[in-house]
């Protein structure tokens, strides 16, 4: 019983780290990349604005 | 496991190529945007002593000058590099044994000049970089605008390069096809609320701050490039 369970577990571990598909951690990389990029291009909350504001002017991202 | 390598190597490139477009920005594009802030509080000075207050009370948080405002810049620089190269890296990776062929210096200067075009080239084409103080269509109108131009050459520029059909050539199309609609206009002169002689030099300032912007731009996606290249061949020679 006991040989088992700790079966159970390794097999469990192997397969959180070779089930998630190659394609799919690209894509997760991916969105992870375009969510930080929405929110230092396009958030509009004064201190994100305030603490970005040299890098969009520099960077020509419509800022104000 | 590839997602946690690209994300390493990501923050890795977006601290190198934040720290080297601060420094170009420090030396070109910085003192441009004081020196248009300056105009900027000056006109607002005189704007408020002739309507009285007419904010909302407090004032918003904003870095102090000098150091802190340089570190937040810094800040921003590191997150949009990584932000990008996290974006790059997977479609790196996904054209796989080609990205390991051919001279690191060729792959990185066509990912990086790729980069320029979709991110600088396309969408200052008909958003010129503003300087602070600079009147200009609404802001959700350019963003949207801004987000068109850069989602139809990225997908253009891919269809073109990286296409099997005999018609991928019609991609130039959809690289047209933003410039067609065209960008949001001011419908006012941008330093139109200016006297003459401020709005000259203000004129004068934009203009430098184009040259000054496409360098630092340059210099950002140069860096974003060949670093990306280097760190996709250290990912997929250690597969093998």
């Amino acid at each position: 019983m006991q040989n088992a369970v700790s079966n159970e577990t390794v097999l469990d571990g192997r397969a959180l780290s070779g089930v998630v598909a190659a394609p799919v951690q690209l894509l997760m990389a991916g969105l992870i990349g375009l969510v930080i990029l929405y929110g230092a291009v396009f958030v509009e909350s004064p201190v994100v604005h305030n603490a970005a504001h040299d890098m969009r002017h520099s960077q020509a991202f419509p800022c104000h | 496991m590839l997602f946690r390598q690209i994300v390493s190597y990501a923050l890795l490139i977006g601290v190198l190529s934040g720290i080297v477009v601060t420094a170009v920005q420090m030396w070109r594009v910085i003192p441009i945007i004081q020196s248009a802030e300056q105009f900027e509080h000056a006109s607002a000075a005189a704007h408020s002593h002739d309507h009285a207050i007419s904010g909302h009370g407090q004032t918003p948080w904003a870095p102090a000058p000098g150091l802190e405002r340089t570190g937040y810049t810094l800040l921003s620089n590191v997150l949009i590099a990584a932000g990008l190269a996290l974006v790059m890296l997977p479609l790196m990776v996904a054209r796989g044994a080609t990205q390991t062929a051919g001279s690191i210096w060729r792959r990185g200067l066509l990912w990086g000049l790729a980069g320029y075009t979709v991110f600088y080239l396309a969408p200052a084409s008909g958003l010129p970089p503003e300087i602070p103080g600079a009147g200009a269509a609404p802001l959700e109108a350019r963003q949207i605008w801004w987000l068109l131009s850069v989602a139809c050459t990225a997908s253009g520029l891919a269809w073109m390069v990286f296409g099997r059909s005999r018609w991928r050539w019609s991609s130039v199309a959809l690289l047209l096809v933003p410039h067609l609609i065209g960008a949001p206009q001011p419908s006012v002169a941008p330093f139109s609320e200016q006297a003459p002689a401020v709005a000259a030099q203000l004129t004068q300032l934009a203009e430098q701050f184009i040259t000054a912007t496409a360098m630092a731009n340059a210099a950002l996606w140069l860096v974003l490039g060949l670093s990306s290249v280097w760190a996709v061949r250290r990912m997929l020679l250690s597969r093998h």
